[in-house]
């Protein structure tokens, strides 16, 4: 196969996977259910995308993304019940609604490194909660809102959870491959060393406060357009979607799938959702299996499903990223094309 | 295989076809339970399935012409779980009624997807104000603080309190307490001096205390449950506070008493429940409930619950022989004067239960019914 064509059939295949087979093989169940979850899973997957980015990649851990998530999704709901925008309107201003908040909350808390940047994310999550949960004027409090336009498009009602499986599944898949596109490109690697060595990356003349900001602002974008996605497919949101517990949920299908690998990302978002949706017979033992499979797998995969190197690995052979100069021999590629 | 599997095989199928004709001549119907089982808010979960148990037992050992099946479905009161467990319901035809959730905000979110598909839904416990106005498909079994609001601000304005201040939980239900009170309060001359949110879980309320001191009001009126409320009534007496506490119904529970013990003695409270009622149908549940559990009396939560499960067992024998959910909907509106250990249950045009209130104090270790 040419090294051409081989980034096209991948491409190609995801994309027949996610919009064709799945949603074939949904539909043949003819259950509401499925959709609901495969739904889910997708704004999940998103999730975990964008924290991979800035806790995977840029090596920040992130307590609080929840609340970016939140920002998001009261933006897109908040948008809709007041000013009566539609879906094509709030989901890009959801966006950049979360991504305006990520970097007000990013420009004090650069300059913080490791633990002292995770636990003021951690405070910052929870300021944010409880802003959500306290400013009753504006977020309604904890009575929550009622999102009465769903996901209307052009026009067309698609709530229905057969239709909005392709509203998310696009938006999660065109988001993904910008994540992709960042995360796997020299930008990426850049990213990369501040995770190894900050100082050492400031020495070679990268602008690492910079970097910084704007991974996390392009983390919180992508996290405000999955809320926006759940305030319209769900219809209602209340602060309790966007607490603390739903922050570590995310950077455990980060730690899960494989720090700094975007298809560890997405791996460990299906598991965590799906899982416990599997589960569902098993009853109350459920929540100590799905603790159990977490445990362990971190145990024996420390690395993750999908450790970082061989997701690398992956991504170069079959998206094409790797560099492929005059001379070279195979295996021996360095950087990105 | 051998001829002894064979045998085997056969007596098999035997028993499978008996067992399908005894279901023949019994039909089924199926209801769906969704609830916390699992998580932070479990406790309640479990008091409504057991309560659902009792209920259910009864109704089907009563010689009805058809059984009853609840599926219960663990909801960990996270929305998200709310929703799919929504979609299970509606997608399973046989299903024609659907119980919970159990806060508000998992109730709210479900009630999209009952809304959008017709199912009948009726929560034990969801008193946020837009609850029942989602859809003609949301009823709940709780009396809102639109009713035991404007009924506790005229009990304590009569007992001659005139300055009150108000503290309630951060949450949708603990915004309606304040409200609803103080708009009464207001018409009735009295004054609401101070007021003001917590966030549930708090570990001090001396803070609160002490502002609430400072104000010098007649009576405390509060909105929490029964482990803030045993926190708060404990710290007010360390802080040698010694004014009257009101509470609403949702503090009704011997839990209360047991964590705060002492501290509170002569609590007033409102209560669509006592165990203590001498009615029948109250007595009958409250054995039922310590021998199945082996605790203490049942709390205000599993009476709604217990209420909720009769109502909608009630309503489904009303739709019997061919209930369908419109025909569910219909007889869950239709529902007058039932009567349940949480007082006769009536829905109103909007969905709403009106219930008749009883006032109670804590002595002794009791909660007791009072006159005044």
């Amino acid at each position: 196969m040419s090294d051409r064509l081989r980034p096209l059939l991948v491409v190609a295949a995801v994309l027949v996977l996610v919009l064709g087979v799945v949603p074939a093989v949904l539909g043949a169940f003819d259950r509401s259910y499925l959709y609901q979850v495969a739904n889910l899973a997708l704004i999940f997957v998103l999730l975990a995308a964008s924290m991979h980015l800035v806790t995977g990649v840029a090596g920040l851990l992130q307590l609080g993304h929840a609340a970016f998530y939140g920002v998001g999704a009261y933006t897109a709901a908040l948008l809709t019940t007041e000013a009566g925008l539609s879906f094509g309107w709030t989901l890009p201003l959801a966006g950049l609604g979360a991504a305006f908040v990520a970097v007000l909350v990013a420009l004090p808390t650069m300059r913080l490194v490791s633990i002292y940047f995770a636990v003021a994310t951690l405070g910052i999550g929870q300021m944010l909660y409880l802003v959500m949960l306290n400013w009753v004027p504006v977020t309604k409090g904890p009575n929550g809102i009622l999102v009465t336009s769903g996901l209307t498009l052009f026009g067309y009602d698609l709530s229905r959870p057969a239709s909005a499986y392709f509203v998310v599944a696009v938006v999660t898949l065109a988001s993904l491959w910008v994540i992709h596109r960042l995360s796997h490109s020299y930008y990426g690697n850049a990213l990369r060393s501040l995770r190894e060595d900050d100082q050492c990356a400031d020495a070679m003349g990268l602008d690492t406060v910079r970097l910084k900001i704007e991974s996390f602002a392009v983390s919180g974008f992508f996290a405000g357009i999955a809320g926006a996605l759940w305030a319209h497919t769900a219809g209602y949101i209340s602060p309790a979607d966007f607490s603390f517990p739903q922050s570590i949920l995310i950077l455990a299908m980060v730690v899960v799938g494989g720090l700094g690998s975007l298809p560890g990302a997405v791996i460990g978002a299906l598991v965590l959702i799906l899982l416990p949706e599997v589960l569902r017979p098993v009853g109350d033992f459920r929540n100590i299996i799905v603790g159990g499979v977490l445990f362990f797998s971190i145990l024996l995969m420390p690395k993750g499903i999908i450790g970082e190197v061989s997701a690398l690995d992956l991504v170069r052979r079959q998206l094409g990223g790797a560099w492929r100069g005059e001379g070279t021999k195979a295996g021996s590629e360095v950087g990105w094309r | 295989m051998n001829r002894r599997n064979l045998l085997i095989g056969a007596g098999l199928a035997a028993l499978a076809v008996s067992g399908g004709a005894a279901l023949a001549q019994q039909p089924v119907v199926k209801i769906g339970y969704q609830l916390p089982l699992t998580g932070n808010t479990a406790q309640y979960g479990q008091d409504f399935k057991n309560a659902a148990e009792i209920a259910l037992a009864k109704f089907n050992a009563s010689g009805r012409p058809f059984k009853v099946e609840i599926v219960f479905e663990d909801s960990r009161s996270d929305a998200k779980e709310g929703i799919a467990i929504a979609r299970k319901f509606v997608d399973d035809k046989e299903i024609v009624g659907v119980l919970g959730d159990f806060t508000s905000g998992v109730s709210m979110a479900s009630a999209q997807v009952y809304k959008s598909a017709g199912m009948p839904q009726l929560s034990q416990t969801a008193s946020h104000p837009d609850y029942a106005k989602i859809s003609e498909w949301q009823f709940r079994n709780i009396t809102t603080q639109a009713q035991e609001g404007p009924y506790n601000a005229d009990w304590m304005v009569d007992q001659g309190f005139k300055k009150i201040a108000v503290i309630a939980e951060q949450t949708d239900w603990g915004q309606t307490v304040v409200s609803n009170f103080a708009d009464e309060v207001k018409k009735k001359g009295g004054e609401v001096v101070f007021s003001e949110f917590f966030n549930r879980g708090l570990a001090d309320f001396r803070p609160i205390i002490t502002k609430i001191a400072r104000e010098k009001p007649d009576a405390i009126y509060t909105g929490f449950f029964y482990e803030d409320g045993a926190q708060f009534l404990k710290q007010m007496k360390q802080l040698g506070l010694t004014i009257p506490v009101y509470s609403t119904s949702a503090a009704y529970n011997q839990k209360l008493i047991e964590l705060a013990g002492a501290d509170a003695e002569g609590m007033h409270l409102t209560a669509t429940f006592l165990p203590s009622n001498p009615a029948p149908q109250v007595q009958e549940f409250v054995a039922a409930w310590k021998e199945k559990t082996g605790q203490a009396e049942p709390g205000q939560f599993p009476a709604q619950a217990y209420d909720a499960v009769n109502i909608m067992l009630a309503a489904l024998e009303k739709a019997w022989p061919e209930p369908t959910r419109e025909k569910v909907r219909d007889a869950l509106a239709a529902t007058k004067d039932f009567p349940g250990v949480t007082g006769d249950t009536t829905f109103d045009a909007h969905r709403e239960p009106a219930k008749k209130l009883t006032k109670a104090v804590v002595k002794g270790g009791q909660f007791v019914a009072v006159a005044d």
